[in-house]
């Protein structure tokens, strides 16, 4: 722990002395105003730093160390050229409140990736400024709610099917809908008889993943869209999944009013072990008064920040949004063009269902033999024939003993036992086929063996009722040293 | 194509595996109505090389800190980073994973979350702190809302206009599609009045939510504010510079419910707003309402001292409609780089780093003010920034002649305050010089042979 190293009177960082005039500090300050000692931090030499949280590190895996093939997330590899872009001071070192005329390189930039990030999602109103996924669908569904303000419609409503993420309903809640949940079909997709019967006059956005999170495109997509639209109803389009259809299908095409990128998975921005992520939106022209402000705008050759948005929902946050997120965005759209994202999406398409056509001999795939970018397998069976409880964790830990990253589990919660694949499009196939082996004979192991993995990772199994009832969540002093 | 894996061979055979015969088959499930049937109108890919020739001419185009002189601030700032922030951090093990949830393998993250996350209580004198949120103004959003559930009361958010602006815009974004009311107390005089504070508080009050230093620079009387806010049965919550804990009290201590802060001054950098990190702390009895991932301490099943995110029924992928937000991704980077940055200050280093941006600020208010047409709009005491009211009424060309002299040298607060459609913001951090801010007071007093003397 690094508060175990702390040792009084050493420190890593000097500053400089002052080189201004010297006053008393009690003429600076009042003294009510000033603590009497700095806060207890811990006191380290440089080294101690750099050895602790570089040792950390190594606890970690990470797509830059093991494949990584967790469904829903896209942990693609995290291409270094665009590390390197956005690390130049010329990007790096801009305050969010100089004046445009000091940025028009990088509004230049932003306003590019606003007409990318349009013509990609056939959506062309554009807003860069929420700062995760989740962020996003809640901007998009108070876009909604001010668009129906607007019109002077009541509408309390948002349908989530019960494949959706998490986020969907939660971010529903927090615009202040009802969330009402919609039935999927033993094969996974939308039931229209459940739609149909769910929609009325009070419902004003529905929130669909298209692919969804089985991995599978709804065909009857447009379809639903119109069901909706009759009601006079928006399509929300949680777009988790736009690494399966880049350049392939446009969800404004389809039938989508709305939806939400997720740049740190879909353009490669790495996931620094929890985020930062961002989350820009996408609607449709007549939603487009309604978007957070400011956007970027362009006059000539001029670039601006356009606040000049009176029907606008405001801020959802403070500055302009993950810059540095979208910069390794931009950058990844330049460096594959047109037809390099389309074929991104073709062969994370094909690895995934290259990896579902070897898989599914031992791990059934309960909603068919064909999937987009990622698979939802099923452990159920290993319940009973090996009196396993909990057999997708078992597998998921079982993997990580052989250098592999666990899949996502028991999400959707759709499928029982779900094991979800989603290996993307930069993993060899030699990477997939020894992962796929690897899960094959982990299968075939005995359930005491899985049960207990993993056997070789530093700590196996932690307890985590023991973390959630006995809850310590920060260091104290006197805690025993282990 | 030059980024991808798949040989033309492999291509094949994975075909032939699967039982198709060209990938387009694969895309077939797909209605080709709803198809793209033309490249996207997007430019052409371009090389590693030609990436990089292409970004940096973008790049000349800006005029980043460090090329100008930044006297910016307004919750964001140009602080000093150590190296071992950014050696620590780009660590592929730290920044090409994710959110932990094979704990076995992700005790690095959790661990370092579990000391952010300590350093965190440390700082602001608090019970529990989760393991970040997006930035300081949605974490001052999710700490309203948090209030809002904590109190059980939907009636109104007391928010005095010295307040963020934008974390005021952001609240009330979020409100418009609540119940509750964002009640703001006008701050003529650059900082709270208590009789105003109190008439303003009721008991259908959630909270008070009250900035130190504030958006000008200026000391609140935070802990008289909290006496308020606790007596209506509201809760305080604080919206702190954690640079300023270095020196100042810390809000835990003054009676502080839930704590917010900006968390880029502590090792990130400025990249144009974002992304940055929102730290959010509270008391242990309102940890199951507290937003975010949360890591926690317990032992694996050989007894072994290990950590696993926890209290996780608060969050969405368990609760769905009922979790305490809806956040998912988080800042995890920025916490692990806020964590380097305090391992690395210590007391002594944040000490230091607080009091050079108070002795800095100062000297440069006082150099500005030498020249008659400029003064301080509010008095006091300010710790980093402060507001300068330009006689003249002439803001934005001063500021425009500044920046052809190589300074970023304030934020105009007409947009934000009509009233002070005449004053700009200054920020000095400990990165400023004596002769950066010489040269910004002549250069503000219009004698451009002192600007020069910036680049001696």
């Amino acid at each position: 722990m690094l508060f175990d190293l702390s040792q009084p009177g050493r420190r890593a960082a000097r500053l400089p002395a002052s080189d201004v005039p010297h006053v008393e500090l009690n003429e600076l300050l009042p003294a009510e105003a000033r603590a009497e000692t700095p806060p207890p931090l811990p006191e380290l030499a440089e080294p101690d730093v750099i050895r602790h949280f570089t040792n950390l590190s190594t606890l970690n895996m990470s797509v830059d160390t093991h494949f990584y093939p967790l469904g829903s997330c896209t942990m693609k590899y995290n291409p270094k050229r665009n590390e390197r872009m956005a690390n130049l001071p010329g990007l790096l070192d801009l305050h969010p409140y100089q004046h445009e005329q000091s940025l028009q390189g990088l509004l230049e930039l932003l306003y590019e990736l606003q007409r990318y990030l349009g013509e990609i999602s056939g959506l062309p109103a554009v807003s860069l400024q929420p700062a995760a996924g989740a962020h996003g669908e809640l901007a998009a569904l108070m876009v909604a709610a001010a668009y129906y303000r607007d019109l002077g419609e009541q509408r309390t409503k948002v349908l989530t099917p019960d494949s959706a993420h998490g986020t969907n309903p939660a971010s529903a809640r927090m615009a202040g809908f009802d969330t009402v949940t919609i039935r999927s079909t033993p094969a996974g997709y939308v039931c229209l008889d459940d739609l149909r019967a769910k929609l009325d006059e009070q419902v004003a956005v529905l929130m669909i993943t298209n692919p969804n999170t089985l991995g599978l495109f709804d065909r009857q997509i447009a379809e639903i869209a119109d069901l909706v639209h009759e009601r006079g109803g928006l399509v929300y389009l949680d777009g988790a999944n736009m690494n399966a259809i880049l350049g392939i299908a446009r969800p404004g095409d389809f039938g989508a009013d709305m939806m939400h990128y997720n740049p740190h998975k879909t353009f490669s921005g790495p996931h620094g072990g929890g985020g930062p992520g961002a989350g820009p939106i996408c609607v449709t022209e007549k939603l487009d008064p309604f978007l957070p402000a400011p956007v970027v705008g362009r006059r000539d050759d001029d670039y601006f920040l356009d606040y000049d948005r009176p029907r606008s929902i405001g801020r959802v946050r403070t500055f302009f949004g993950n810059v540095g997120v979208l910069v390794r965005a931009y950058c990844y759209i330049r460096t594959y063009g047109p037809d390099g994202l389309r074929a991104v999406s073709e062969n994370a398409v094909l690895n995934a269902n290259y990896l579902l056509s070897r898989v599914k001999h031992f791990l059934p795939v309960p909603q068919g033999d064909r999937c987009m970018h990622e698979f939802v397998a099923s452990a159920e069976h290993l319940k009973k024939e090996k009196g396993l409880k909990q057999p997708a964790m078992d597998l998921a830990k079982r993997l990580l003993d052989y250098g592999f990253h666990a899949p996502t589990v028991y999400f959707p919660l759709t499928v029982h036992d779900a094991v979800m694949v989603e290996p993307t499009e930069t993993e060899s196939k030699q990477t997939l086929d020894a992962f796929a082996e690897t899960l094959f004979r982990v299968t075939g192991e005995a359930g005491e063996v899985l049960a207990e993995a993993p056997h070789s990772t530093l700590v196996s199994r932690p307890d985590e009722v023991r973390a959630a009832r006995q809850t310590v969540l920060r260091w104290t002093a006197e805690q025993p040293a282990s | 194509m030059a980024y991808l894996f798949n040989t033309p061979e492999d291509q094949r055979a994975m075909l032939e595996a699967i039982g198709v015969s060209s990938i387009a088959e694969l895309f077939e499930v797909i209605p080709a109505a709803l198809r793209l049937n033309r490249p996207l109108n997007i430019p052409p890919a371009l090389s590693e090389l030609e990436l990089s020739q292409h970004v940096q001419r973008l790049a000349t185009r800006n005029s980043p800190a460090g090329q100008s002189v930044c006297f910016l601030g307004g919750g964001s700032y140009d602080h000093f980073i150590p190296a071992v922030v950014d050696a620590v951090a780009s660590r592929g093990e730290f920044y090409t994973s994710y959110t932990p949830y094979q704990p076995e393998v992700s005790q690095g993250n959790l661990q370092a979350m579990f000391e952010y996350q300590t350093l965190i209580c440390q700082l602001t004198g608090l019970d529990v702190s989760n393991a970040s949120l997006y930035d300081g103004g949605s974490a001052a959003v999710e700490a309203v809302l948090m209030a809002l559930s904590v109190t059980r009361r939907s009636g109104k958010v007391v928010v005095p206009a010295s307040v963020h602006p934008e974390y005021r815009q952001a609240i009330a974004t979020y409100l418009a599609n609540l119940d509750a009311e964002l009640v703001t107390v006008g701050t003529p005089h650059g900082r709270v009045r208590l009789e105003e504070i109190e008439a303003a508080v009721d008991d259908q009050t959630a909270c008070v939510l009250i900035q130190q230093p504030n958006f000008f620079g200026c000391l609140e009387p935070l802990a008289e504010v909290g006496q308020i806010a606790h007596r209506a049965g509201a809760l305080l919550v604080a919206a702190v510079d954690p640079i300023s804990l270095g020196l100042l009290k810390r809000p835990g201590d003054q009676g502080a419910d839930i704590v917010v802060a900006e968390g880029q001054a502590l090792g990130t950098p400025l990249q144009f707003g974002g992304p940055y990190l929102g730290i959010m702390a509270c008391r242990e009895e309102f940890v199951r309402r507290l937003p975010g991932r949360i890591a926690g301490q317990t032992v694996d099943r050989r007894g072994r001292r290990c950590w696993v995110l926890t209290l996780q029924t608060r969050e969405q992928h368990i609760r769905r409609d009922k979790a305490t937000s809806n956040i998912c991704t988080n800042q995890g980077l920025f916490a692990l780089r806020a964590a380097v940055y305090l391992a690395a200050m210590g007391p002594a280093g944040l000490r230091e780093t607080a009091e050079l941006c108070l002795r800095k600020a100062h000297y440069a208010a006082e150099q500005i003010c030498r020249d008659e047409r400029y003064s301080l709009a509010h008095g006091g005491p300010f710790f980093k920034e402060f507001v300068v009211r330009d006689g003249q009424g002439r803001v934005e060309e001063l500021l425009a002649d500044a920046r052809q002299a190589g300074f970023h040298a304030g934020v105009p607060l007409g947009p934000w305050y009509p009233e002070l459609q005449d004053c700009f913001l200054v920020a000095v951090t400990e990165k400023r010089s004596k002769s950066e801010i010489d040269a910004l007071a002549g250069c503000l007093a219009g004698s451009p042979s002192d600007c020069t003397t910036v680049y001696a």
